[in-house]
């Protein structure tokens, strides 16, 4: 209790400079601090936009379906929550296919078995639910068919009634083509009545197809039951398709068994090239053992092939937005410096700003792709890669190539006017009083600098910051879509391009992502903002 | 220091102060300021509003360059602030991302590099507690009174070691019992260490109760000194005697008088400039206003 009124104070400030003001009077509430005052902010700021914001969800899942598109419906919040699972869950699966790449020996053993045995029970509970699901589709079979009998029988009628007709019109029309063959009816009369032919013709299609149409709404929406049964027999496909794919990690595709038999091959080889009859048969087993032991190395060093996921697309997009951020902070800051100290360095380079600030990503990406790309003509052998990627650093998981530089430079180029102009700001508009304090104390150029320039324009510096991460974000997600730049970015485009059933909810899905990201960046720039920030209260003495 | 006070210690002769005006003659400000202060005396410098009071103190601080004249200090010619010489602005000025402790170490370091850090810092407590703020050191400006910051002002510059503490409206924004708190740390510091000191006023009281001398200044432009009062009170002072010393009055009636005559020009020129009081219009708007104003009353 004592230690929970001694953290009072200390909380409502780790709030306050979080920026989360929210929370600030459940906190109160808390320690009973005006009940009422509380509950009221609570019900206004808090209770209220959440209504709203449900409101909105629920708006959306109401007019989402309505709205039909060539990738289907717009997903509703639920097939976007789907999608998230199983993005999860693909990212599980991932994990543990891999583990069972790689594991050796007796663990290798022990995994196997238990993944059998967890493989059978699936089979049986699969088996279970087939027998299940062939119920409930042969009953939704019959339920259909119920339905569709009638329409049918209407169907039929209405064909063979159609049939008579038209043949009774091509009598008549050969009858009267007859008569004017020979000059008892004018042709005029034929044409009329080839015309209206043609109409009952079309009368008569236009009939058929209501019909048919009302068939095929029938048969593509079956009963619930059906469609649930259908799904969760998927699912469980799904699942049992998984566990093999496992048990193939766990036995020939696993990385010492195939180091092992590529060994073995080289052993036979070895003994069958001591046997060897012909000169022929000798020079084929001493192949098979060069190429056997050459497989034996390699495979040592192989990795398991991971298919990219939208967790590891996300780390990847944090991580270059991070590279490209620090990039343009180190140029942007000792750049603007100089241009708020010096008129004559921010004459040179506002024409350079003014031009290149408005430049679109999309130019720098390309400009960047050739430029930079003339240093990474092998990426493989480069030593920047070679060091990212290499076994030993806890980095390599993010498999840096040169479309990661070009998205973080571009990112960087795009992130630089605001931290260099609000720098250059912050330094020029420095209160004329410490200046005057600064020479009555006869501080030279470099204590002048760090003791009383940059902490005071710190502040506007830090904000400039804060709105080139915010760029940088939004850069990013375009650059990576347009380089191909593993990342969220990418994520989305291929989502795009893929156009499966789930493409649209992991789109909206990957909208979320980035949201969601780019509202944390900013929090925690506001936080360092606010820390470097000082009550000033020089002025108000 | 030699035990002989020097009598021209500060020589301020046909001190100039011009202003470029693009569209005509350059702006004088001031002209012809002739002032000599002995070592160790304590001047006041008082004036209307906008007469160029200030602009006489920067000039001696060397933050504002001198036009023509000169000001000897020490039988050296200023050029440039420097370390024999501090200033007290009227806002403290201090640095907010400093605590007290550091704002007063900034200028220490700079003025003696060579010493050791202990030496350092005992200066830098020495004059904090000087002013009364040896609880205070670790305190940030945001965390002090304006009363406090303006003490941490003077520690700041005392630290220095000046043989002149120049002391610009130090008081202006501070309520009038802190004021008089203040005076009294300034009045025992500058007894203590015998500094020779300059102070810019508005306060008729204050320029009287502190200073060994009144310099009046003429009203701008081309303000030079209007008229000096000798100040004949015994130090130390105590605030409640001199107070109720009849020449206390004196010296005030005298001082009110050089100002209320002043003045009447002021209030001409604020008819002329359509009853506008200084702070809506240009400086110098409205003191071209009174020259041109001034030439016509005369004539």
């Amino acid at each position: 209790m004592k230690l929970l009124s001694k953290i009072k104070y200390p909380l409502l400030k780790l709030i306050d400079i979080s920026g989360f003001k929210v929370l600030d009077p459940p906190v109160r509430l808390m320690y009973g601090e005006e009940p009422e005052k509380q509950v009221r902010d609570i019900l206004r700021y808090m209770l209220l936009p959440i209504v709203f914001v449900l409101a909105c969800v629920v708006v959306w899942n109401v007019a989402g379906p309505k709205h039909k598109t060539k990738s289907g419906e717009v997903p509703t919040p639920s097939k976007v929550w789907t999608a998230a699972q199983d993005s999860t869950r693909f990212k599980n699966r991932e994990n543990e296919k891999q583990a069972a790449f790689l594991v050796e020996g007796e663990v290798r053993e022990q995994e196997l078995a238990r993944v059998k045995a967890e493989l059978l029970k699936l089979e049986e509970s699969a088996a279970n639910l087939k027998a299940q699901s062939a119920e409930v589709t042969l009953k939704g079979q019959s339920e259909m068919d119920a339905k569709i009998l009638p329409v049918k029988t209407r169907l039929d009628e209405l064909k063979a009634t159609l049939k008579l007709a038209k043949a009774a019109r091509k009598e008549e029309l050969v009858a009267l083509a007859d008569k004017v063959s020979q000059g008892s009816a004018s042709g005029e009369s034929l044409i009329a009545l080839v015309e209206q032919d043609a109409a009952e013709y079309e009368k008569e299609k236009a009939r058929l197809k209501s019909i048919n149409d009302e068939l095929d709404a029938i048969r593509d929406n079956p009963p619930a039951a059906v469609k649930k049964a259908q799904l969760d027999s998927n699912k469980i496909a799904d699942e049992v398709q998984h566990y093999k794919k496992r048990i193939d990690y766990l036995t020939t595709g696993n990385r010492s068994m195939k180091v092992e038999s590529a060994k073995e091959k080289e052993l036979t080889a070895a003994a069958a090239l001591k046997t060897s009859a012909t000169g022929a048969d000798a020079l084929k087993q001493a192949k098979a053992v060069v190429s056997n032991r050459k497989k034996a190395t390699s495979t040592l060093e192989q990795e398991y092939p991971r298919a990219a996921t939208i967790y590891w697309q996300t780390w990847r997009s944090v991580a270059t937005v991070f590279v490209g951020f620090v990039l343009a902070a180190a140029v942007a800051i000792p750049l603007g410096i100089m241009c708020g100290l010096n008129r004559i360095v921010m004459a040179c380079l506002t024409p350079i700003i003014s031009i290149f600030r408005p430049v679109s990503p999309v130019v720098w990406l390309l400009i960047f792709q050739i430029v930079i790309g003339a240093f990474f003509p092998d990426p493989d052998e480069h030593p920047l890669f070679r060091f990212m990627n290499h076994d030993n650093n806890p980095l390599a998981f993010l498999k840096t190539n040169p479309a990661m530089i070009f998205s973080a430079c571009t990112v960087a180029m795009c992130a630089l006017w605001p931290a260099l102009v609000n720098t250059a700001l912050g330094v020029s508009a420095i209160d004329k009083d410490h200046l005057n304090v600064a020479k009555v104390l006869r501080l030279g150029f470099w204590s002048r600098l760090f003791k009383i320039i940059i902490p005071s324009s710190l502040p506007l510096m830090f904000a400039g910051l804060r709105i080139s991460l915010g760029v940088g974000w939004m850069v990013l997600i375009a650059a990576e879509a347009l380089s191909s730049s593993d990342g969220l970015g990418k994520f989305v485009w291929d989502e795009y391009q893929n156009g499966s059933s789930q493409s649209f909810a992991n789109i909206i899905l990957a909208c979320f992502v980035v949201g969601i990201i780019g509202f944390a960046l900013d929090r925690f720039m506001i936080v360092l903002q606010r820390m470097v920030s000082f009550d000033d209260g020089s002025s108000t003495a | 220091m030699s035990n002989t006070l020097n009598s021209r210690f500060v020589e301020i002769s046909h001190l100039v102060k011009e202003y470029p005006n693009p569209y005509g003659d350059d702006f004088r400000v001031i002209e012809d300021f002739n002032l000599t202060i002995k070592e160790g005396e304590f001047i006041s410098l008082i004036g209307h509003s906008g007469c160029g009071k200030s602009t006489v103190l920067t000039m001696l601080a060397g933050l504002n360059e001198i036009s023509d004249g000169g000001i000897i200090l020490g039988n050296k010619e200023i050029d440039g602030p420097g370390p024999d010489r501090s200033v007290v602005f009227q806002a403290p000025c201090l640095m907010p991302w400093m605590n007290a402790y550091n704002n007063v170490m900034l200028g220490v370091k700079n003025v003696y590099p060579h010493v050791s850090k202990a030496t350092r810092k005992e200066i830098v407590e020495h004059s904090l507690s000087v002013v009364g703020l040896a609880d205070a050191m670790k305190k940030y400006p945001s965390e002090l009174s304006g009363g406090m910051q303006q003490r941490v002002g003077i520690a700041r510059a005392i630290a220095l070691q000046p043989k002149v503490l120049l002391l610009d409206e130090p008081f202006g924004r501070l309520d009038s019992l802190t004021r008089m708190e203040l005076q009294d740390v300034i009045i025992d510091i500058l007894e203590r260490e015998k500094l020779t000191a300059m102070i810019v006023t508005h306060d008729v009281d204050e320029a009287v109760f502190m200073a060994d001398r009144c310099v009046m200044m003429s009203n701008g432009p081309k303000a030079g000194v209007g008229e000096i009062l000798e100040i004949d009170f015994p130090r130390p002072r105590n605030r409640v005697e001199i107070f109720d010393d009849p020449k206390f009055f004196e010296y005030r009636e005298h001082l009110l008088a050089f100002l209320e005559q002043r003045s009447h020009i002021k209030d001409a020129s604020r008819i002329f400039t359509g009853g506008k009081t200084m702070g809506y219009v240009e400086k110098d708007e409205v003191e071209a206003a009174v020259a041109k104003m001034t030439k016509e009353l005369l004539s």
